[in-house]
């Protein structure tokens, strides 16, 4: 039995096989790996995989957004908190066994649920700046005001809980 | 051609995954990383369920960007939280915050 060639693949095939791959072990080494700054930079390269995923798909406004906002500041943010840790202490579960039962059931029923997706072709999609900021602003406009609020109210909730100081 | 159920089978696998780190740690950064990897599966499976119905693609798109700016901010809450539970039990054990009061 012969391997099939390289050349004879598509191509979106081989970009996500390899885009796969690197999303899946990104995934497992955040959960896994030993040392948490290495588990964040993992964790950009997750959000990473996942934006090309995004642009395959059609999406590359949010892939870049995703980018931008997701990897460039939440992941760093995330990167840059844990050094403030002198050392962290690892506390382990007991119930191992049941940990990995239960994201083992959930793949499976996902993988279930989703089954009527199975013949569905996905369609590059093109969705352009001016529908998207068109529909922010006719249809979406209280969940924006809503995201706008959430993140204010996160900036002064961080800068509250930083300088809080802790009595001697 | 790859069709929706591979992309969907991935965020499935990577649901999973995060699933798995967010029950078996107590360690509350740990469970962070956990809970974003389920969030980027989440996300995919929006993106691409949207990419298929053809009324709701740029719809899913809003939302994304929408979960993407929450998710900001949730991270900003859930460290803010990390870090003062350290500056004042000394861990970060999320078995600490029952213990907390007020």
């Amino acid at each position: 039995m012969s391997l099939p060639r390289l050349d004879a693949l598509p191509l979106d095939l081989i970009v996500f096989g390899i885009t796969g791959a690197a999303a899946l072990t990104s995934a497992v080494m955040v959960v896994k790996h030993r040392s948490l700054v290495y588990a964040a930079v993992f964790l950009a390269l997750l959000g990473v995989s996942n934006a090309a995923f995004f642009a395959m798909l059609g999406y590359s406004f949010i892939s870049l957004f995703h980018i931008a906002v997701y990897v460039g500041a939440s992941v760093t943010f995330i990167l840059f908190s844990i050094t403030m840790f002198r050392k962290v202490p690892s506390v382990e579960a007991p119930a191992k066994a049941l940990a990995v039962a239960s994201g083992v059931l959930a793949v499976l029923a996902l993988a279930y649920v989703f089954y009527t997706y199975l013949e569905s072709p996905t369609s590059t999609v093109t969705v352009t700046y001016r529908e998207l900021s068109r529909l922010f602003v006719e249809r979406y406009r209280f969940p924006l005001i809503v995201a706008s609020i959430a993140l204010v109210t996160t900036m002064i909730e961080g800068i509250t809980l930083a300088r809080r100081e802790v009595r001697a | 051609m790859v069709t929706a159920y591979w992309f969907l089978v991935m965020s499935a696998s990577m649901f999973g995954i995060g699933l798995y780190g967010l029950t078996s740690r107590r360690n509350v950064l740990r469970m962070l990383l956990s809970a974003e990897v389920i969030f980027n599966a989440a996300l995919l499976a929006l993106l691409t369920v949207s990419s298929i119905s053809p009324e709701g693609s740029a719809a899913g798109g809003v939302l994304a960007l929408l979960a993407i700016s929450i998710a900001a901010a949730e991270v900003g809450v859930i460290v803010s939280v990390a870090v003062l539970l350290f500056q004042v039990k000394g861990s970060v054990d999320v078995y600490e915050l029952s213990k907390s009061k007020g």
